[in-house]
């Protein structure tokens, strides 16, 4: 089988994982619901617009200044919208949950987000990612990519990777 | 108030320290699997420390500060260090056995090829000198 890989800047998406992580554990210290949910609107928009939710923090800010380098490898789009998307869904259930009092389910969440995210920032795994090539395998509608060649479904792609 | 802040500061960072905790297991699970793998390398070991490191032709972190790192401890230690290059494009085989999932990684060996360090992403110059000294 054969596909087209685009070309995919990683730094745009770690300075997005950085931020929520950030965000959210800031949300957490000082007991704001409502920062755990401006993150959940965030990446909700970023998921309808198909870009990182905070993305415009290092294509505006970070990149011109030169303080981080792009890191442009070749790549599905598609898992990581679909990671985004996945974390949205954590973090608006997380911030219902907020809001409805239950602070126990609302704050695991949130963490459990902010987990992922630095998993996919540090570790170079991103679990969304992972769970679309797992769709893939099971033959859902829209879940067409497979993951680039030599790449472990849901790991950060080396450079040169192709199908 | 602030107390509450307090304590949620300080399970916050227990949290973290989890994770940290977490990382750090992984990262012994690489050293054991490259110091397995050493002879991948090598037929025969160098007797000095060796750095190891992975990337690729567009890696453009490991071109303008991983490369530059690891030239300016190249000035200082000279042949007091081995340092070997692998392009994870045309060895993904390598990349594969020593467990590399990202570029750059670079992998510190002491003489007696034991993996002592392993650096996930950029390292920049200090730290690997750092690193070196404790070898």
């Amino acid at each position: 089988m054969t596909q087209t890989l685009q070309k995919v800047d990683h730094s745009a998406l770690k300075t997005n994982q950085i931020i929520i992580i950030s965000l959210n554990i800031l949300a957490f210290i000082l007991n704001l619901p409502i920062l755990a949910a401006f993150v959940a609107l965030m990446m909700g928009i970023g998921s309808a617009l198909k870009i990182p939710g905070f993305g415009f923090v290092y294509k505006n800010l970070l990149k011109p200044r030169g303080w981080m380098k792009p890191d442009i490898l070749d790549d599905n789009p598609e898992p990581h919208r679909f990671s985004q998307i996945l974390g949205f869904v954590f973090m608006s259930a997380g911030s219902i949950a907020l809001f409805l009092g239950a602070s126990t389910l609302g704050w695991g969440l949130v963490w459990l987000v902010v987990a992922l995210a630095a998993l996919n920032a540090f570790g170079g795994f991103c679990v969304g990612c992972a769970v679309y090539y797992w769709l893939v395998r099971l033959n859902l509608p829209g879940f067409t990519k497979e993951p680039p060649a030599g790449t472990f479904p849901g790991m950060k792609p080396r450079v040169g990777a192709s199908r | 108030m602030s107390a509450e802040i307090l304590l949620r500061f300080g399970l916050a960072i227990v949290i973290i320290g989890l994770g940290v905790f977490a990382y750090w297991l992984i990262n012994q699970r690489l050293l054991v699997r490259a110091s397995n793998n050493v002879f991948t390398l090598f037929k025969k070991l160098p007797n000095k420390p060796v750095l190891i490191y992975f990337t690729t032709p567009d890696c453009v972190p490991c071109k303008t500060v991983q490369r530059p790192a690891i030239d300016r401890i190249l000035n200082l230690l000279g042949e007091k260090l081995q340092v070997i290059e692998i392009d994870a494009t045309e060895h993904p085989d390598l990349a594969k056995t020593w467990g590399v999932m990202s570029v750059p990684t670079t992998f510190l060996l002491d003489a007696r090829g034991e993996a002592r360090f392993v650096n996930n992403g950029v390292a920049r110059a200090e730290k690997l000198l750092e690193q070196i000294q404790t070898l």
